[in-house]
């Protein structure tokens, strides 16, 4: 974004030997291209996928764990449940520290943080040692009812570092001081296993920015869309692991705020995966922990298996295995599956021709000439439509005995009533109806299939943002400086000692104000948000409810809980309210925010030829003559479908039964005609 | 009707989808450990006749019993079922398989036709009874167990039947944790009602009842293709439970698997008559196992449906172990369920024996441990111990891990400290305990609990005490479970069974069972042996003994000293 609010955007493909070159040789060209210089970069916002793929490919440092006598293995035992029933295949993920280098040391703290045996500071050295002479580079510390009391986890960090000084350390009540043993082990190591593929990774690009002559701070987007200043990132690398998806949810929320649509759901739709996320009153919804697996996330979010845990607060992501790339064809017995396999980038789909030659989502809109039947990506993409269509043919069409346009179709049905299901899994399932709530849609594929994924759910409005390809990055330009701080309560909502409370919320806010003022904001700057998170007694999960300070602040917060969880289970309880945590959220206001009310895009210029062409929207219709559009050809004045918008970076499709209009601030709005 | 190969697929995730919500709605609003951290409950859909369509990721052992249960609710109520009924079951001679556990059962509606049944079955805390928990193994009757439900209405056209919710409160030790569950599976079974409605109002009553017929027609379709490729026969199992607590009689599980032409016939003749103790299982749940069995070793894609069981048919002697008579105890009939599910895949694994692995733990361990806190409040906990699957054709057996014929999870150490007056001094795996054989057994869990209350009850039903769980194919068997009372240092052994008074201090110590070995051990990759020595899930000692390799100190391969000593074991 330059300082005129002009959004400058170019796409490059990584580099996966050091991701940081390619960020570094695409923002020289893109500056290049806009004929700015590197100095007047004033700020990097920054996402990544280091966390992510460095657990999914084992990158991660050589980690030990240093833990309480007695449970060396509850790292190795989880939470015991397997993913998928009937499955005596299975096999369970190896964790991220072997059982040789899972060390126990002599100490015990109880349930209520006393000191039942203190701590073996010898035993702890000849640990450090030990591991040293492993060859481990890294060490989580995580003893049990630490949460309760830290004092021996901070001891043995202590002791291992004055034993083996070149050891990343870390503590899980410095990382996570919450209850449940195994969820903060794991988040612990995660965050140890991290920690120098993190720091590598962004001393790497900073350097890398700096030969190029930027010197501007670098945040890097968390796991719940807040911005992290690099060196946090650096020392919490646990709490970035999500950082790729959460910037378009971010720009999502902000887009849907400027566009007076405070409720919106953001769907992204890519080339193996599709999520979804809800957002109300402008904030998305989160989550305090999530598991982090190989392949793809099954849409059971009460399945602990085969992740790795991560007890971090995150964007409440529902994910399916189904893009633009999935791969389609019959199972055993007769029936249509489309994904979770995935043709990738490389071969891709079967009309790129490269050496797959099954259909997937893309063959299929390429078939029903939804897509442009020669090249894709603005041109840059040739492809070809014979080969498309040769492969629903061959794969779905002749096994189940009808045309080549019905399979596509069907193929378009599977995919979206699975991508339905990401969506469903964010808003009824929590009792909230889609059908109040516009689409967002984003990433490379969405804007082909919002509008049959809405009609799905009777959703009646969808919105395509510009930059809707890359609206990840252009999300983050909205985002702030966020810092989590979180305090256990555990006592009835109505027997708080107010004093002790207001005590502790001083507290807390005394730290967000210090961390944010260490990142350079003024205290006018300075935003603190407080959440509570409660449930009835005895509960397992608890909602978070937001409240303000203030005298009023416990039945106010007793009022709403109530009234919130009547709207999630449909019920009223006449149990007590517990208050488990105190949340803040410390967010430093950046001067700097993308505004989408004044947003400005600068990828004029790139016009695709306005035309017409034969275009299937469904199944039981005839292919119609359809008009092919660039963006800048649609203005406020509704127009009818059925209309294709072709742009460099995404395609998208209005349905006969369908208008679309262009906002004045740049997105396509959708309406859909007969919902139900 | 005309089936749409598009819709049906989409129809079938819609199904799954609603029993996986209604899961989660359970999970998220339950109020006792053994439902929102051990996940003992499960949720299912059901056409308007009660056959099971559809069930979510929850315990697969629960659901094969739905059929006998809704049948009773139909018998009973007939046309008398209305939009916001909800029936609940929990009596074993009613539909149910033990107190504990609650069925509820609620009719939906659409255009005043009832179209489905939403089903919910959570595993309650406390019944009632004898003990806290409900749940041991030593009762003789019934009566001892527990509050009896036969198919009774707790809501009526959306309205809660206080007497019954008053008898349910009276008669349970945590009234609060059981009526919090009982709210949780009504919330999910409307969660189930209001998604169905959904896909009724996208595709019409008639084609959603159309599609549940065909999805239990596809099951059926793929077993019988499935079994038609099965070696015709007759083939055997003998399996044992160590005996019912009262008496060392061994217990024994025979079954006959015959293979016909596309369906199974499965006999329990000579298994044991009923047994003094609630090890007895009713014939509903004798049969959820055995579906339950035979669907583990059915492809992956097979829905898990009523037209899976129609293939099977079962045999079971009248007045046995299987099929109980009044006023036979059940609470521990899980114990019985696992021994069968062991017994079938015995029989299994000589059916498709690439398929099937050695034996596992043999079903979770319960260990309840209640009383009074010192506000003089009752406490109950009801933990349960998983768990170690048998080595398997092609990989070792995994070790932590539910019981495949269940989905359980653990209580967090923190969270039992935290609400109860006992700490847990150790929760890890086993040296030693998994089957030696090519394919290692997975090593089993132990765990201990101090108690720091001044006195509680001890109910512990665990067992592969002395039949350990078979290995396969010259697999050895996985280690014993084992338990133990320490009071101070004395340390005295426990049978599998046990009903007793703590006191303070006392630390009762758990270890269950580890799977059987899968080949021969000799055949074993000596690397894997070495990786396991470093680890410490085998002991040098019984690398050497039990698979002839030998580890020197610095943890290499002493490849001469491994030449000589495999020589030594058996070919």
């Amino acid at each position: 974004m330059s300082e005129d609010g002009f959004l400058h955007e170019s796409k490059v493909s990584t580099t996966p030997d050091d991701p940081s070159r390619a960020v570094i040789e695409g923002v020289a060209a893109l500056l290049d291209e806009i004929g700015r210089s590197a100095t007047s970069v004033a700020e990097v916002l920054h996402g990544t996928t280091v966390g992510s793929n460095a657990i999914l490919q084992r990158t991660g440092a050589p980690t030990g764990l240093i833990t309480t006598m007695g449970f060396r293995d509850v790292l190795e035992i989880g939470r015991i449940r397997m993913p998928e029933m009937f499955d005596l295949t299975w096999a369970k993920p190896k964790p991220l520290v072997a059982r040789r280098h899972r060390i126990e040391v002599p100490e015990r703290i109880a349930a209520d943080g006393s000191v039942v045996r203190p701590l073996d500071e010898a035993a702890v050295d000849a640990a450090a040692r030990v591991l040293a002479e492993q060859g481990i580079e890294a060490v989580a510390i995580c003893f049990i009812n630490s949460y309760r009391n830290p004092v021996h986890e901070q001891r043995a960090e202590r002791i291992v570092r004055a034993a083996v000084p070149s050891f990343e350390v870390t503590t899980s009540s410095a990382v996570l001081p919450e209850m449940k043993e195994y969820e903060r082990t794991s988040t612990t190591v995660v965050n140890a296993y991290l920690l120098k593929a993190m720091r590598g990774y962004l001393d790497r690009l900073q350097s890398g920015l700096r030969r190029i002559g930027i010197a501007a701070p670098v945040l890097v987007m968390t796991s719940n869309g807040g911005m992290l200043p690099a060196a946090e990132a650096c020392r919490l690398p646990a709490f970035v692991v999500a950082s790729g998806p959460a910037g378009g949810v971010i720009g999502g929320a902000r887009l849907g705020e400027a566009l007076n649509e405070s409720d919106v759901i953001v769907f992204d739709m890519g080339g193996t995966t599709a999520k979804a996320v809800i957002v109300e009153d402008g904030r998305p919804s989160m989550t305090s922990e999530y598991e982090f697996r190989d392949g793809i996330s099954t849409s059971s979010r009460f399945i602990k298996a085969g992740g790795y845990m991560l007890k971090v607060p995150a964007i409440d992501i529902a994910e399916v295995g189904a893009g633009g790339g999935s791969l389609a064809g019959m199972d055993g017995g007769g029936l249509l599956r489309v994904g979770p396999e995935s043709a990738g980038a490389d071969p891709g789909p079967a009309c790129y021709r490269r050496g797959n030659d099954r259909p997937t989502v893309t063959d299929a809109n390429v078939a029903l000439g939804l897509y442009n039947p020669t090249a894709l990506a603005g041109g840059r993409l040739a492809i070809d439509r014979a080969s498309a269509i040769a492969a629903v043919e061959r794969h779905v069409a002749r096994p189940l005995g009808i045309s080549v346009d019905a399979g596509a179709h069907g193929i378009r049905a599977v995919a979206n009533a699975a991508m339905a299901r990401a969506i469903r899994a964010v808003t009824v399932e929590r009792g909230r109806d889609p059908r109040d709530m516009a689409l967002i849609a984003i990433g490379g594929s969405g804007g082909a299939h919002a509008a049959d994924i809405a009609r799905l759910l009777g959703i009646g409005r969808i919105v395509i943002p510009p930059l809707a390809g890359v609206f990840s990055s252009v999300g983050m330009l909205s985002a702030d400086v966020e810092h989590n701080f979180v305090h256990t309560m555990l006592c009835r909502l109505r027997g708080i000692e107010l004093q002790s409370m207001a005590t502790t919320m001083a507290g807390l806010a005394e730290a967000a104000r210090a961390r944010l003022a260490g990142d350079g904001y003024a205290a006018d700057r300075i935003q603190l948000d407080w959440y509570a998170e409660v449930r009835y007694e005895g509960q397992a999960s608890e909602l978070s409810i937001r409240f303000a300070p203030g005298p009023e602040a416990i039945e106010t917060l007793a009022r709403d809980f109530a009234a919130e969880y009547r709207r999630t289970y449909g019920y009223e309880d006449e149990t007590a309210p517990e208050l488990v945590k105190l949340r803040l959220v410390g967010r430093g206001l950046r001067d700097r925010r993308l505004d989408f009310a004044a947003m400005r895009t600068a990828s004029h210029g790139r016009k695709t030829v306005q035309t017409v062409r034969l275009a299937s929207f469904a199944r039981d219709q005839a292919p119609v003559q359809t008009p092919i559009l660039d963006r800048a050809a649609l203005d406020e004045q509704p127009r009818r479908g059925p209309l294709i918008v072709e742009e460099f970076d995404v395609t998208i499709v209005v349905p006969p039964d369908a208008v679309a209009r262009r906002h004045p601030l740049g997105s396509i709005i959708i309406e859909l005609e007969t919902t139900t | 009707m005309t089936v749409d190969p598009i819709t049906f697929a989409v129809v079938k995730s819609g199904f799954d989808s609603i029993v996986d919500d209604m899961a989660y709605t359970v999970i998220r609003i339950a109020r006792s450990e053994i439902v929102k951290d051990v996940m003992d409950f499960s949720a299912a859909l059901c056409d308007a006749d009660g056959q099971m369509v559809a069930q979510a990721k929850t315990i697969a052992l629960h659901l094969g019993a739905v059929p006998e249960a809704i049948a009773e609710v139909i018998a009973k109520f007939g046309d008398d079922l209305h939009e916001g009924d909800a029936v609940i079951i929990n009596d074993p001679y009613h539909g149910g398989m033990h107190l504990p556990d609650i069925f509820m059962f609620v009719p939906i509606f659409h255009d005043g036709r009832r179209r489905a049944f939403a089903v919910v079955i959570c595993h309650q805390t406390d019944v009632g009874g004898r003990v806290p928990g409900s749940n041991a193994s030593d009762s003789t009757e019934i009566y001892q167990e527990g509050l009896r439900i036969p198919p009774l209405k707790l809501f009526e056209r959306g309205v809660v039947n206080r007497t019954l919710e008053e008898m349910i409160k009276i008669n349970v030790r945590v009234p609060d944790r059981v009526w919090g569950d009982i709210r949780s599976q009504y919330a999910a079974c409307q969660v189930g009602q209001r998604g169905l409605e959904k896909l009724i109002d996208r595709y019409g009553a008639d084609a959603i009842a159309g599609y549940m017929q065909e999805l239990i027609q596809y099951a059926e379709r793929l077993t019988r293709e499935e079994i038609r490729r099965w070696p015709k026969g007759t083939y055997h199992f003998l399996d044992h439970i160590d005996d019912d607590g009262f008496t060392d009689t061994p217990i024994p599980i025979k079954v006959a698997i015959t293979v016909r032409e596309d369906s199974l016939l499965v006999d329990y003749t000579g298994s044991s008559p009923q047994v003094r103790a609630a090890l007895n299982s009713t014939r509903s749940y004798t049969q959820s196992c055995t579906y339950l069995s035979v669907r583990c070793v059915l492809p992956r894609d097979v829905p898990n449906n009523v037209g899976v069981f129609r293939c099977i048919e079962i045999k079971v002697p009248e007045g046995s172990i299987l099929d109980p008579r009044l006023p036979g105890a059940t609470a521990a009939r899980a114990l019985t369920g696992y021994r069968v599910f062991d017994a079938m895949l015995g029989a299994l694994a000589q059916i498709v024996p690439d398929r099937v692995p050695a034996a596992g733990e043999g079903g979770n361990s319960v260990i309840c441990i209640s009383g009074l806190k010192p506000d003089r409040r009752p406490f109950i906990i009801v933990d349960m111990i998983c768990g170690a699957w048998g080595g398997r054709p092609d990989q070792d057996g995994v070790e932590a891990i539910t019981n495949p014929s269940q989905n359980l999870s653990n209580m967090p150490v923190e969270i039992m400290e935290a609400e109860h007056p006992v700490r847990v001094e150790e929760y890890a795996l086993v040296e030693d305990s998994g089957g030696a054989g090519k394919w290692r057994g997975g090593l089993g869990i132990k765990r201990s609990y101090r108690l720091l209350a001044p006195e509680a009850v001890l109910q512990l039903r665990s067992d592969r005490v002395k039949f350990r769980p078979y290995g396969l194919a010259g697999g050895q068997p996985g280690g014993a479970s084992h338990n133990e009372l320490a009071v101070g240092d004395e340390v005295r052994q426990l049978p599998g069974k046990v009903t007793m008074t703590l006191v303070a201090d006392n630390v009762i110590r758990h270890r269950q069972a580890g799977g059987g070995g899968f080949g021969r051990p000799r055949e074993r990759d000596p690397e894997l042996i070495r990786e396991d020595v470093i680890d410490g899930k085998i002991s040098r000692a019984c690398a050497v003994r039990d698979y002839g390799v030998v580890i020197d100190a610095a943890g290499r391969i002493d490849v001469e000293a491994t030449r000589t000593a495999r020589r030594g074991l058996p070919a």
